[in-house]
């Protein structure tokens, strides 16, 4: 297999790719189904550089456009390097039909989505975005717009920019771009950073967030002894942190679904409600 | 609710939907203005009660902030429960908690809708196919645009249709709710975000001590009172600390150990030779 890039190897200008890449950038959810996911978005923004590698090669073209309408699927934002890579092997073979074949880009596909779909939903979607909701939510708490601007602009600002940029970096190293996407320790280190921030952040949020009043008090002569200020005493915002841990626990050791859990919430809402504890 | 109101708010929907290219793909979209916060704002201006739709939004999104869509299968439709569940609740006169309490129905009726569309939509693909088949590209890329049209027409028409014609039926059943529900709904709607931030949680943590973290932030904010940017300083300090102390300054083994080999794992490596 070749896919050492010489400069005089290349078809494609830095528009096409340019090009590529914006069109992977808002069409990559277009067609979205459950049967091909992202299939056809994934023709559609090959099919510009497709077009010009083939010209007039009806069959080059209509094998071209076949093969990258089967079944594709990750997480689109970090998974935007794949149909750069696609591009660049695309193009190799265009160009020396002989000395590349196309199951390597079959197979370079279905090698990288996976992971980059487990990459990009633990990294992006599951840490970096509720990160910035939960800030967004901290800014907001009193009815201020502040929070869901600032949440809007900076998920914007990040991702935007990261999504074209991975999409070139995958043209530009072609099969190289594996190693880039492979580098453990890199991974690593943004894997523990976003976590702790992110662990740290919806904490304080979440304290602003979650809670669990308790009306209930005693009178015993003329003193007023109320539960709520027992409970501040020992630490404000006691109950919601338990209410929060016990739910995670039946999640993640009981193994409950989000929907038992929610069922349960309210079954002692209304339980206190009924004691007239909250 | 005037029409156009109604219109807008779907609209929004639309826009804040799966299959919509127009906000830099889901970027803008699905994780932009189809987060309940974000919706909050854009219904609050639409309403002209921003606060209202702030303060809604918020509750909204607490509950479904641990949501991630593995596969595009979706747990909770959070879009058609923000986008008709804020609305609804803003307009009848209700507050935060009952946007919460109309939004958790609403987000598993609107899970049905999302997999109906995810369904029919494979009919572009193969649209998509016959067009490939004769080498006609511009075909291609039109079939997948078309992708959008049934997710329009599922979410602009389902909540415009819903807010305009429900929202007198919202309001007469909330304001004839009894005292008990209402305290209910108080209590359950702000417990509920425990659950978002526990799904949330489960998603994180990797490995069981960081769960001290999320300890250390919750006591940290609820004992001193900090502002959100202040106790993100402290997280990202923290954060620094723990990298230099695990990876210190060592560069070297920044390039990379390929894990991920294109093979895939599969049987077939014949192309290799």
């Amino acid at each position: 297999m070749t896919n050492t890039k010489n400069n005089d190897s290349r078809k494609l200008t830095k528009k096409d790719v340019s090009t590529a890449a914006w069109r992977w950038m808002f069409f990559h959810h277009c067609a979205q189904n459950y049967e091909r996911m992202q299939g056809a978005a994934y023709a559609h923004t090959l099919s510009g550089g497709l077009e010009k590698l083939y010209g007039d090669d009806k069959k080059g073209l209509s094998e071209a456009l076949t093969r990258n309408l089967v079944f594709f699927n990750t997480e689109p934002q970090i998974g935007s390097i794949v149909p750069g890579i696609s591009l660049a092997l695309e193009e190799d073979y265009a160009l020396n039909p002989d000395n590349n074949d196309t199951e390597i880009m079959a197979s370079t596909k279905n090698a990288l989505m996976g992971p980059l779909a487990g990459i990009g939903d633990s990294l992006l979607v599951g840490t970096l975005n509720p990160i910035l909701l939960s800030i967004g939510i901290g800014m907001s708490e009193g009815g201020s717009p502040i929070g869901a601007i600032f949440f809007l602009v900076s998920w914007l600002a990040i991702v935007v920019p990261m999504k074209y940029f991975l999409f070139i970096k995958g043209y530009d190293l072609g099969l190289d771009a594996v190693k880039l996407i492979s580098n453990e320790r890199l991974k690593n280190m943004i894997t523990s950073s976003l976590t702790i921030v992110g662990l740290i952040v919806i904490g304080g949020v979440a304290s602003m967030t979650v809670k669990a009043p308790i009306k209930l008090a005693f009178q015993s002569g003329k003193m007023t002894i109320s539960i709520q200020e027992i409970f501040d005493k020992i630490m404000p915002s006691l109950l919601p942190l338990i209410v929060t841990l016990v739910s995670y626990k039946l999640i993640n050791k009981r193994k409950w679904s989000a929907n038992k859990v929610l069922v349960g919430i309210l079954v002692f809402a209304a339980l206190m409600v009924a004691l007239k504890v909250m | 609710m005037q029409l156009w109101q109604a219109m807008l708010i779907g609209l929004f929907a639309y826009l804040g939907r799966n299959q919509v290219p127009w906000l830099f793909g889901t970027t803008g979209g699905f994780y932009g203005v189809g987060r309940p916060l974000v919706a909050g704002l854009i219904i609050g201006i639409i309403l002209n009660d921003v606060q209202a739709g702030i303060l809604a939004g918020v509750a909204v999104q607490a509950i479904f902030i641990g949501q991630i869509v593995p596969g595009g299968a979706l747990p909770s439709d959070l879009n058609l429960a923000a986008y008709i569940g804020i609305p609804l609740a803003i307009v009848a006169g209700g507050n935060a908690d009952m946007a919460v309490a109309l939004a958790v129905p609403l987000g598993a009726l609107g899970v049905a809708l999302h997999n109906l569309t995810m369904t029919v939509n494979a009919m572009w693909a193969h649209r998509a196919d016959k067009y490939a088949a004769e080498g006609d590209a511009r075909q291609v890329r039109i079939s997948n645009l078309l992708g959008t049209l049934i997710p329009f027409i599922e979410r602009f028409g389902i909540v415009t249709l819903t807010l305009y014609l429900g929202a007198g039926f919202a309001e007469s059943v909330i304001s004839s709710l009894p005292q008990f529900v209402l305290d209910f709904l108080a209590v359950g709607g702000k417990m509920l975000a425990a659950l978002g931030f526990a799904v949330l949680l489960n998603q994180i943590v990797t490995e069981r001590w960081m769960v001290s973290l999320f300890v250390l932030g919750w006591v940290v904010m609820a004992s001193f009172g900090l502002t959100t940017t202040a106790l993100l300083l402290i997280a990202i300090a923290v954060a620094l600390l723990f990298v230099k102390a695990t990876f210190g300054n060592n560069k070297a083994g920044l390039v990379g150990n390929d894990e991920i080999t294109i093979k895939g794992g599969d049987d077939d490596d014949e192309y290799e030779e």
